[in-house]
Protein backbone atom coordinates (compact mmCIF):
# COMPACT_ATOMS: atom_id res chain seq x y z
CA UNK A 1 0.00 0.00 0.00
CA UNK A 2 1.55 3.20 -1.15
CA UNK A 3 2.18 6.00 0.93
CA UNK A 4 -0.59 8.61 0.97
CA UNK A 5 0.08 12.14 1.81
CA UNK A 6 -2.77 14.70 2.86
CA UNK A 7 -1.38 18.04 1.62
CA UNK A 8 -2.47 21.32 0.21
CA UNK A 9 0.45 22.98 -2.00
CA UNK A 10 -0.57 26.16 0.15
CA UNK A 11 0.50 25.10 3.21
CA UNK A 12 4.30 25.86 4.27
CA UNK A 13 4.79 22.32 5.79
CA UNK A 14 2.64 20.74 3.22
CA UNK A 15 5.13 21.47 0.84
CA UNK A 16 8.16 20.47 3.04
CA UNK A 17 6.68 17.07 2.94
CA UNK A 18 6.69 16.79 -0.59
CA UNK A 19 9.39 17.89 -1.71
CA UNK A 20 10.85 15.83 0.61
CA UNK A 21 9.41 12.57 -1.00
CA UNK A 22 9.80 13.89 -4.75
CA UNK A 23 13.83 14.64 -4.13
CA UNK A 24 14.50 11.00 -2.43
CA UNK A 25 12.16 9.17 -4.68
CA UNK A 26 9.77 7.88 -1.96
CA UNK A 27 6.49 6.29 -3.86
CA UNK A 28 3.57 8.19 -2.60
CA UNK A 29 0.02 9.47 -3.61
CA UNK A 30 -0.61 13.34 -2.56
CA UNK A 31 -4.12 13.61 -1.46
CA UNK A 32 -5.34 17.31 -2.26
CA UNK A 33 -7.42 18.98 0.95
CA UNK A 34 -8.34 22.59 0.02
CA UNK A 35 -7.82 24.18 2.73
CA UNK A 36 -9.82 27.48 1.49
CA UNK A 37 -12.77 24.97 0.89
CA UNK A 38 -12.22 23.87 3.99
CA UNK A 39 -11.60 20.40 3.16
CA UNK A 40 -9.42 19.93 6.12
CA UNK A 41 -12.46 20.53 8.40
CA UNK A 42 -14.43 17.27 7.53
CA UNK A 43 -15.29 14.23 9.85
CA UNK A 44 -13.46 12.33 7.50
CA UNK A 45 -10.40 14.31 7.19
CA UNK A 46 -10.29 14.14 11.11
CA UNK A 47 -10.55 10.53 11.28
CA UNK A 48 -6.84 11.14 9.66
CA UNK A 49 -6.20 13.97 11.60
CA UNK A 50 -7.95 14.99 14.39
CA UNK A 51 -5.85 17.91 14.83
CA UNK A 52 -7.64 18.75 11.39
CA UNK A 53 -4.20 20.06 10.11
CA UNK A 54 -2.14 19.46 7.06
CA UNK A 55 -0.31 17.67 6.15
CA UNK A 56 -0.49 14.19 7.64
CA UNK A 57 0.34 10.82 6.20
CA UNK A 58 -1.20 7.46 6.27
CA UNK A 59 1.73 4.53 5.46
CA UNK A 60 -0.30 1.52 5.78
CA UNK A 61 -1.96 0.93 9.07
CA UNK A 62 0.24 4.11 10.36
CA UNK A 63 -1.06 7.62 10.43
CA UNK A 64 1.41 10.54 11.60
CA UNK A 65 1.04 14.86 11.62
CA UNK A 66 3.03 17.29 12.52
CA UNK A 67 5.51 18.24 9.36
CA UNK A 68 8.43 17.61 11.58
CA UNK A 69 7.45 14.39 12.76
CA UNK A 70 6.78 13.20 9.58
CA UNK A 71 10.02 14.67 7.67
CA UNK A 72 11.83 12.43 10.54
CA UNK A 73 9.88 9.34 10.30
CA UNK A 74 10.64 9.75 6.28
CA UNK A 75 14.22 9.45 6.83
CA UNK A 76 14.40 6.77 9.47
CA UNK A 77 11.89 4.81 7.27
CA UNK A 78 12.38 5.05 4.08
CA UNK A 79 15.96 2.93 1.92
CA UNK A 80 18.32 5.09 0.39
CA UNK A 81 17.42 8.49 1.66
CA UNK A 82 20.55 9.83 2.54
CA UNK A 83 22.51 10.54 5.92
CA UNK A 84 22.77 14.56 5.05
CA UNK A 85 18.66 15.18 5.50
CA UNK A 86 18.58 13.67 9.52
CA UNK A 87 22.35 12.56 10.08
CA UNK A 88 22.68 9.71 12.14
CA UNK A 89 25.44 11.44 14.23
CA UNK A 90 23.56 12.39 17.30
CA UNK A 91 25.31 15.79 17.60
CA UNK A 92 24.37 17.45 14.27
CA UNK A 93 21.39 15.26 14.96
CA UNK A 94 20.47 17.05 17.74
CA UNK A 95 21.23 20.38 16.66
CA UNK A 96 18.63 19.95 13.83
CA UNK A 97 16.15 18.78 16.42
CA UNK A 98 17.14 22.38 18.01
CA UNK A 99 16.39 24.45 15.06
CA UNK A 100 13.22 22.38 13.99
CA UNK A 101 12.07 23.15 17.58
CA UNK A 102 13.10 27.21 17.67
CA UNK A 103 11.32 27.32 14.17
CA UNK A 104 7.71 26.50 15.56
CA UNK A 105 7.87 29.24 18.56
CA UNK A 106 9.87 31.74 15.87
CA UNK A 107 9.73 31.66 12.57
CA UNK A 108 6.74 30.10 11.21
CA UNK A 109 4.22 32.49 12.46
CA UNK A 110 5.92 35.36 10.76
CA UNK A 111 5.11 34.69 7.05
CA UNK A 112 1.35 32.93 8.30
CA UNK A 113 0.85 36.25 9.90
CA UNK A 114 1.85 38.78 7.21
CA UNK A 115 0.07 36.87 4.36
CA UNK A 116 -3.37 35.52 6.40
CA UNK A 117 -4.09 39.33 7.20
CA UNK A 118 -3.25 40.87 3.86
CA UNK A 119 -3.44 39.02 0.48
CA UNK A 120 -5.12 35.95 1.84
CA UNK A 121 -7.41 37.11 3.87
CA UNK A 122 -10.43 37.52 1.36
CA UNK A 123 -9.69 33.93 0.24
CA UNK A 124 -9.84 33.06 4.07
CA UNK A 125 -12.80 34.93 4.41
CA UNK A 126 -10.95 37.61 6.71
CA UNK A 127 -10.58 41.20 6.64
CA UNK A 128 -7.41 43.05 6.02
CA UNK A 129 -5.76 44.13 9.01
CA UNK A 130 -2.53 46.09 8.61
CA UNK A 131 -1.89 45.86 12.29
CA UNK A 132 -1.57 42.22 12.44
CA UNK A 133 0.58 42.25 9.42
CA UNK A 134 3.09 45.15 10.93
CA UNK A 135 3.03 42.95 14.24
CA UNK A 136 4.14 39.98 11.84
CA UNK A 137 6.49 42.02 9.92
CA UNK A 138 8.43 42.77 13.07
CA UNK A 139 7.84 38.89 14.39
CA UNK A 140 9.75 37.79 11.14
CA UNK A 141 11.84 40.37 11.15
CA UNK A 142 13.56 39.21 14.54
CA UNK A 143 13.49 35.60 13.38
CA UNK A 144 15.13 36.21 10.13
CA UNK A 145 17.98 38.39 12.05
CA UNK A 146 18.15 34.99 14.59
CA UNK A 147 18.78 33.03 10.76
CA UNK A 148 21.50 35.35 10.11
CA UNK A 149 23.44 35.30 12.61
CA UNK A 150 23.03 32.57 14.55
CA UNK A 151 21.98 29.67 12.41
CA UNK A 152 23.68 30.90 9.43
CA UNK A 153 27.09 32.01 11.16
CA UNK A 154 29.19 29.16 10.02
CA UNK A 155 30.69 29.33 6.62
CA UNK A 156 28.49 26.95 5.20
CA UNK A 157 25.46 26.75 2.69
CA UNK A 158 23.01 25.83 4.48
CA UNK A 159 21.71 25.70 8.31
CA UNK A 160 24.23 24.70 11.19
CA UNK A 161 27.15 25.39 8.89
CA UNK A 162 26.54 21.96 6.84
CA UNK A 163 27.05 22.07 3.36
CA UNK A 164 24.75 19.45 2.63
CA UNK A 165 20.79 20.48 3.43
CA UNK A 166 18.80 19.05 6.39
CA UNK A 167 14.96 18.67 7.03
CA UNK A 168 15.23 21.75 8.84
CA UNK A 169 16.26 24.02 5.71
CA UNK A 170 13.27 22.27 3.75
CA UNK A 171 10.76 23.10 6.24
CA UNK A 172 12.20 26.59 6.97
CA UNK A 173 12.76 27.55 3.65
CA UNK A 174 9.21 26.54 2.95
CA UNK A 175 7.79 28.82 5.32
CA UNK A 176 10.00 32.17 4.08
CA UNK A 177 8.91 31.25 0.57
CA UNK A 178 4.92 32.20 1.46
CA UNK A 179 5.93 35.55 1.03
CA UNK A 180 6.50 35.09 -2.66
CA UNK A 181 2.30 35.88 -1.99
CA UNK A 182 3.61 39.70 -1.48
CA UNK A 183 4.82 41.66 -4.27
CA UNK A 184 8.09 41.53 -4.67
CA UNK A 185 8.68 45.41 -3.38
CA UNK A 186 6.75 44.17 -0.49
CA UNK A 187 9.02 41.00 0.09
CA UNK A 188 12.39 42.54 -0.95
CA UNK A 189 11.68 44.79 1.57
CA UNK A 190 11.32 41.79 4.06
CA UNK A 191 14.15 39.46 3.08
CA UNK A 192 16.71 42.17 1.39
CA UNK A 193 18.44 42.84 5.01
CA UNK A 194 19.48 39.29 5.24
CA UNK A 195 21.81 38.44 2.47
CA UNK A 196 22.87 35.10 3.91
CA UNK A 197 19.34 34.10 4.36
CA UNK A 198 18.37 35.22 0.38
CA UNK A 199 21.56 32.98 -0.15
CA UNK A 200 20.34 29.98 1.71
CA UNK A 201 16.96 29.99 0.09
CA UNK A 202 18.35 29.57 -2.76
CA UNK A 203 20.74 27.18 -2.05
CA UNK A 204 18.14 25.00 -0.71
CA UNK A 205 16.19 25.82 -3.93
CA UNK A 206 18.89 24.62 -6.20
CA UNK A 207 20.01 21.73 -4.06
CA UNK A 208 16.03 20.38 -4.22
CA UNK A 209 15.79 21.44 -7.91
CA UNK A 210 13.17 20.80 -9.97
CA UNK A 211 10.79 19.66 -7.23
CA UNK A 212 11.21 22.84 -5.11
CA UNK A 213 10.09 25.37 -7.86
CA UNK A 214 7.36 22.51 -9.06
CA UNK A 215 5.69 22.51 -5.41
CA UNK A 216 6.04 26.26 -5.23
CA UNK A 217 4.26 27.13 -8.53
CA UNK A 218 0.66 27.03 -6.73
CA UNK A 219 2.28 30.27 -5.02
CA UNK A 220 2.65 32.31 -7.88
CA UNK A 221 -0.49 30.97 -9.52
CA UNK A 222 -2.46 32.27 -6.10
CA UNK A 223 0.03 35.60 -6.40
CA UNK A 224 -1.26 36.39 -9.77
CA UNK A 225 -4.92 35.62 -8.70
CA UNK A 226 -4.68 38.13 -5.49
CA UNK A 227 -2.95 40.52 -8.09
CA UNK A 228 -6.48 40.44 -10.30
CA UNK A 229 -8.72 40.45 -7.38
CA UNK A 230 -7.38 43.36 -5.91
CA UNK A 231 -7.03 45.29 -8.89
CA UNK A 232 -10.77 44.38 -9.20
CA UNK A 233 -11.21 45.74 -5.86
CA UNK A 234 -9.54 48.54 -6.59
CA UNK A 235 -11.34 49.65 -9.74
CA UNK A 236 -14.79 48.75 -7.97
CA UNK A 237 -13.90 51.37 -5.11
CA UNK A 238 -12.04 54.10 -7.48
CA UNK A 239 -14.46 53.73 -9.98
CA UNK A 240 -11.61 52.69 -12.76
CA UNK A 241 -8.62 51.62 -12.03
CA UNK A 242 -5.48 52.99 -12.24
CA UNK A 243 -2.22 51.40 -13.46
CA UNK A 244 0.19 51.89 -10.60
CA UNK A 245 1.12 48.49 -8.97
CA UNK A 246 2.02 49.57 -5.24
CA UNK A 247 2.96 47.39 -3.19
CA UNK A 248 0.17 45.32 -1.76
CA UNK A 249 0.78 45.85 1.96
CA UNK A 250 0.51 49.51 1.12
CA UNK A 251 -2.58 49.87 -0.47
CA UNK A 252 -4.13 48.50 2.67
CA UNK B 1 33.40 17.09 32.40
CA UNK B 2 30.30 16.68 33.63
CA UNK B 3 27.18 17.75 31.89
CA UNK B 4 26.15 20.83 32.66
CA UNK B 5 22.42 22.01 32.61
CA UNK B 6 21.39 25.68 32.49
CA UNK B 7 18.28 26.33 34.10
CA UNK B 8 15.70 28.21 36.45
CA UNK B 9 13.28 25.93 37.93
CA UNK B 10 10.56 28.71 37.24
CA UNK B 11 11.37 27.36 33.41
CA UNK B 12 8.75 24.90 32.61
CA UNK B 13 10.82 22.96 30.08
CA UNK B 14 14.30 23.70 32.26
CA UNK B 15 12.35 21.60 35.20
CA UNK B 16 11.66 18.57 32.15
CA UNK B 17 15.35 18.53 31.99
CA UNK B 18 16.46 18.62 35.49
CA UNK B 19 13.83 16.17 36.45
CA UNK B 20 14.27 13.77 33.70
CA UNK B 21 18.21 13.52 34.68
CA UNK B 22 17.78 13.06 38.51
CA UNK B 23 15.18 10.24 37.03
CA UNK B 24 18.05 8.43 34.68
CA UNK B 25 21.39 9.19 37.04
CA UNK B 26 22.69 10.89 34.58
CA UNK B 27 25.00 13.09 36.39
CA UNK B 28 25.40 16.56 36.27
CA UNK B 29 25.46 20.35 37.45
CA UNK B 30 22.96 22.37 38.22
CA UNK B 31 23.85 25.65 37.03
CA UNK B 32 21.23 27.95 38.16
CA UNK B 33 19.90 31.07 35.67
CA UNK B 34 17.80 33.35 37.58
CA UNK B 35 15.01 34.81 35.00
CA UNK B 36 13.97 37.20 37.54
CA UNK B 37 17.10 38.90 37.71
CA UNK B 38 17.38 38.72 33.87
CA UNK B 39 20.72 36.60 34.35
CA UNK B 40 19.47 34.90 30.79
CA UNK B 41 20.01 38.04 28.81
CA UNK B 42 24.14 38.56 30.13
CA UNK B 43 26.65 38.12 27.32
CA UNK B 44 28.36 35.10 29.36
CA UNK B 45 24.51 33.29 28.91
CA UNK B 46 24.79 34.34 24.96
CA UNK B 47 27.89 32.54 24.63
CA UNK B 48 25.97 29.53 26.00
CA UNK B 49 22.41 30.12 24.20
CA UNK B 50 22.28 32.97 21.80
CA UNK B 51 18.69 32.78 21.72
CA UNK B 52 18.94 33.50 25.76
CA UNK B 53 16.55 30.98 27.07
CA UNK B 54 16.21 28.37 29.62
CA UNK B 55 17.21 25.41 29.52
CA UNK B 56 20.20 24.73 27.83
CA UNK B 57 23.52 22.30 28.37
CA UNK B 58 26.76 21.99 27.82
CA UNK B 59 28.11 18.37 27.22
CA UNK B 60 32.05 18.47 27.17
CA UNK B 61 32.18 21.03 24.29
CA UNK B 62 28.98 19.93 22.76
CA UNK B 63 25.95 23.31 23.57
CA UNK B 64 22.39 22.37 22.91
CA UNK B 65 18.99 24.26 23.89
CA UNK B 66 15.66 23.95 23.07
CA UNK B 67 14.63 21.36 25.77
CA UNK B 68 12.78 18.78 23.60
CA UNK B 69 15.99 18.77 21.68
CA UNK B 70 17.90 17.95 24.89
CA UNK B 71 15.64 15.48 26.35
CA UNK B 72 16.42 13.66 23.12
CA UNK B 73 20.04 13.95 23.04
CA UNK B 74 20.13 12.78 26.67
CA UNK B 75 17.66 9.69 26.30
CA UNK B 76 20.53 8.96 23.02
CA UNK B 77 23.95 9.40 24.83
CA UNK B 78 23.74 8.52 28.34
CA UNK B 79 23.55 4.85 29.29
CA UNK B 80 20.79 2.77 31.05
CA UNK B 81 18.27 4.99 29.89
CA UNK B 82 14.98 2.61 29.58
CA UNK B 83 13.61 2.80 26.09
CA UNK B 84 10.12 3.83 27.20
CA UNK B 85 11.31 7.44 27.35
CA UNK B 86 12.43 7.37 24.16
CA UNK B 87 11.69 4.60 22.12
CA UNK B 88 13.50 3.49 19.71
CA UNK B 89 10.64 1.50 17.66
CA UNK B 90 10.30 4.15 14.95
CA UNK B 91 6.77 4.50 15.15
CA UNK B 92 6.23 5.11 18.73
CA UNK B 93 9.27 7.79 18.25
CA UNK B 94 7.39 9.20 15.26
CA UNK B 95 4.57 9.53 17.74
CA UNK B 96 6.29 11.01 20.64
CA UNK B 97 7.67 13.45 17.84
CA UNK B 98 4.43 14.72 16.74
CA UNK B 99 3.25 15.61 19.88
CA UNK B 100 6.01 17.39 21.13
CA UNK B 101 5.57 19.20 18.07
CA UNK B 102 2.02 19.63 18.60
CA UNK B 103 3.19 21.06 22.35
CA UNK B 104 4.76 23.46 21.49
CA UNK B 105 1.95 25.35 19.25
CA UNK B 106 -0.85 24.07 21.60
CA UNK B 107 -0.18 23.32 25.60
CA UNK B 108 2.87 25.09 25.69
CA UNK B 109 1.03 28.48 25.22
CA UNK B 110 -1.88 28.61 27.11
CA UNK B 111 -0.01 28.05 31.03
CA UNK B 112 2.82 30.29 30.16
CA UNK B 113 0.37 33.04 29.07
CA UNK B 114 -1.43 32.95 32.23
CA UNK B 115 1.77 32.57 34.63
CA UNK B 116 3.26 35.12 32.50
CA UNK B 117 0.30 37.67 33.45
CA UNK B 118 0.01 37.00 36.90
CA UNK B 119 3.53 36.50 38.18
CA UNK B 120 6.23 37.56 35.92
CA UNK B 121 5.20 40.90 34.86
CA UNK B 122 4.30 41.78 37.96
CA UNK B 123 7.46 41.13 39.02
CA UNK B 124 9.19 43.18 36.40
CA UNK B 125 6.85 46.29 36.91
CA UNK B 126 4.39 44.88 34.24
CA UNK B 127 0.51 45.65 34.63
CA UNK B 128 -1.09 42.09 33.68
CA UNK B 129 -3.47 42.54 31.09
CA UNK B 130 -6.74 40.38 31.99
CA UNK B 131 -7.77 39.92 28.03
CA UNK B 132 -4.56 38.35 27.52
CA UNK B 133 -5.19 36.06 30.96
CA UNK B 134 -8.89 35.40 28.98
CA UNK B 135 -6.96 34.26 25.54
CA UNK B 136 -4.82 32.16 27.70
CA UNK B 137 -7.50 30.65 29.44
CA UNK B 138 -9.31 29.64 26.72
CA UNK B 139 -6.26 28.38 24.35
CA UNK B 140 -5.46 26.34 27.37
CA UNK B 141 -8.98 24.47 27.43
CA UNK B 142 -8.75 23.70 23.79
CA UNK B 143 -5.25 22.45 24.18
CA UNK B 144 -6.30 20.49 27.79
CA UNK B 145 -9.62 18.85 26.06
CA UNK B 146 -7.10 18.00 22.91
CA UNK B 147 -5.19 15.86 25.21
CA UNK B 148 -8.33 14.76 27.07
CA UNK B 149 -9.90 13.47 23.90
CA UNK B 150 -6.83 12.67 21.55
CA UNK B 151 -3.57 11.98 23.42
CA UNK B 152 -4.90 10.04 26.06
CA UNK B 153 -7.71 8.39 23.98
CA UNK B 154 -6.17 4.89 24.64
CA UNK B 155 -6.20 2.93 28.02
CA UNK B 156 -2.73 4.11 29.11
CA UNK B 157 -1.35 5.54 32.13
CA UNK B 158 0.17 8.01 30.11
CA UNK B 159 0.32 9.75 26.57
CA UNK B 160 -0.30 7.88 23.27
CA UNK B 161 -1.72 4.86 25.22
CA UNK B 162 1.73 4.30 26.51
CA UNK B 163 2.07 2.22 30.29
CA UNK B 164 5.02 3.83 30.76
CA UNK B 165 6.13 7.49 30.46
CA UNK B 166 7.76 9.18 27.59
CA UNK B 167 9.72 12.32 27.17
CA UNK B 168 6.78 13.87 25.83
CA UNK B 169 4.57 13.28 29.26
CA UNK B 170 7.25 14.97 31.45
CA UNK B 171 7.59 17.82 28.82
CA UNK B 172 3.51 18.21 28.50
CA UNK B 173 3.23 17.68 32.51
CA UNK B 174 5.73 19.96 33.50
CA UNK B 175 3.85 23.01 31.42
CA UNK B 176 0.87 22.26 33.54
CA UNK B 177 2.25 22.22 36.55
CA UNK B 178 2.68 26.03 35.79
CA UNK B 179 -0.53 26.10 36.97
CA UNK B 180 0.39 25.47 40.85
CA UNK B 181 1.31 29.04 41.34
CA UNK B 182 -2.53 30.16 40.86
CA UNK B 183 -4.59 29.59 43.78
CA UNK B 184 -6.57 26.38 44.09
CA UNK B 185 -9.98 27.40 42.95
CA UNK B 186 -8.50 28.95 39.68
CA UNK B 187 -6.29 25.95 39.15
CA UNK B 188 -9.29 23.66 40.14
CA UNK B 189 -11.88 25.38 37.55
CA UNK B 190 -8.93 25.17 34.83
CA UNK B 191 -8.36 21.59 35.07
CA UNK B 192 -11.43 20.35 36.63
CA UNK B 193 -13.38 19.61 33.38
CA UNK B 194 -10.72 17.33 32.40
CA UNK B 195 -10.48 13.81 34.66
CA UNK B 196 -8.02 12.02 32.20
CA UNK B 197 -5.50 14.90 32.18
CA UNK B 198 -5.72 15.32 36.06
CA UNK B 199 -5.24 11.59 36.35
CA UNK B 200 -2.72 11.61 33.66
CA UNK B 201 -1.00 14.66 35.68
CA UNK B 202 -0.77 12.53 38.91
CA UNK B 203 0.42 9.00 36.95
CA UNK B 204 3.96 11.23 36.07
CA UNK B 205 3.81 12.36 39.39
CA UNK B 206 4.21 9.29 40.59
CA UNK B 207 6.62 7.43 38.11
CA UNK B 208 9.06 10.35 38.25
CA UNK B 209 8.54 10.96 42.48
CA UNK B 210 10.47 11.93 44.41
CA UNK B 211 12.77 14.27 42.03
CA UNK B 212 9.20 15.53 40.58
CA UNK B 213 8.13 17.25 43.95
CA UNK B 214 11.47 17.84 44.89
CA UNK B 215 11.96 19.98 41.59
CA UNK B 216 8.68 21.99 41.48
CA UNK B 217 8.95 22.80 45.23
CA UNK B 218 9.71 26.00 43.75
CA UNK B 219 6.12 26.42 42.71
CA UNK B 220 4.87 25.90 45.94
CA UNK B 221 7.25 28.88 47.34
CA UNK B 222 6.16 31.41 45.02
CA UNK B 223 2.37 30.34 45.59
CA UNK B 224 2.97 30.28 49.39
CA UNK B 225 4.44 34.24 48.99
CA UNK B 226 2.08 35.36 46.46
CA UNK B 227 -0.80 34.58 49.05
CA UNK B 228 1.21 36.12 51.95
CA UNK B 229 1.61 39.11 50.28
CA UNK B 230 -2.29 39.29 49.07
CA UNK B 231 -2.90 38.67 52.97
CA UNK B 232 -0.38 41.50 54.18
CA UNK B 233 -2.22 43.77 51.15
CA UNK B 234 -5.73 42.69 52.48
CA UNK B 235 -4.69 43.66 56.23
CA UNK B 236 -3.58 47.19 55.44
CA UNK B 237 -6.82 47.89 53.23
CA UNK B 238 -8.32 47.84 56.73
CA UNK B 239 -9.05 44.59 57.94
CA UNK B 240 -8.48 41.55 56.14
CA UNK B 241 -11.88 39.63 54.92
CA UNK B 242 -12.15 36.05 55.36
CA UNK B 243 -13.17 35.37 51.90
CA UNK B 244 -10.02 34.87 49.82
CA UNK B 245 -11.52 35.49 46.01
CA UNK B 246 -9.33 33.54 43.23
CA UNK B 247 -7.28 35.92 42.17
CA UNK B 248 -8.08 35.79 38.31
CA UNK B 249 -11.70 36.37 39.54
CA UNK B 250 -10.29 39.46 40.94
CA UNK B 251 -9.47 40.85 37.55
Amino acid sequence: MKLKVYADRMSQPARAVLIFCKVNGINYEEVRLDIAKRLHLTPEYAEINPMKQLPAIVDGRFKLFESHAILIYLACSFPGVADHWYPADVFERSKIHSVLDWHHSNLRPGPVTIVRNTVLAPVLGRPFNPEAAAEGEKFLSASLSKIETVWLKDNGRFLLGRNQPSIADLSLVCDIMQLELLEDSDRDRLLGPYKKVEQWIENTRNATRPHFDEVHKILMRAKAKARRQNQQLKGENHGGGGSDMKPLLSRI
Amino acid sequence: MKLKVYADRMSQPARAVIIFCKLNGIDYEEVRVDISKLQHLTPEYSEINPMKQLPAIVDGRFKLFESHAILIYLACSYPGIPDHWYPADVCKRSEIHSVLDWHHSNLRRGPGIIYQNIISMPVIGRRFNPEAVAEGEKFLSASLSKIESFWLKDKGQFLLGGNKPSIADLSLVCDIMQLEVLDEADRDRLLGPYKKVEQWIENTRSAANPHFDEVHKILLKVKEKRQNLRLKGANNEGGGSAMKKPLLSRI
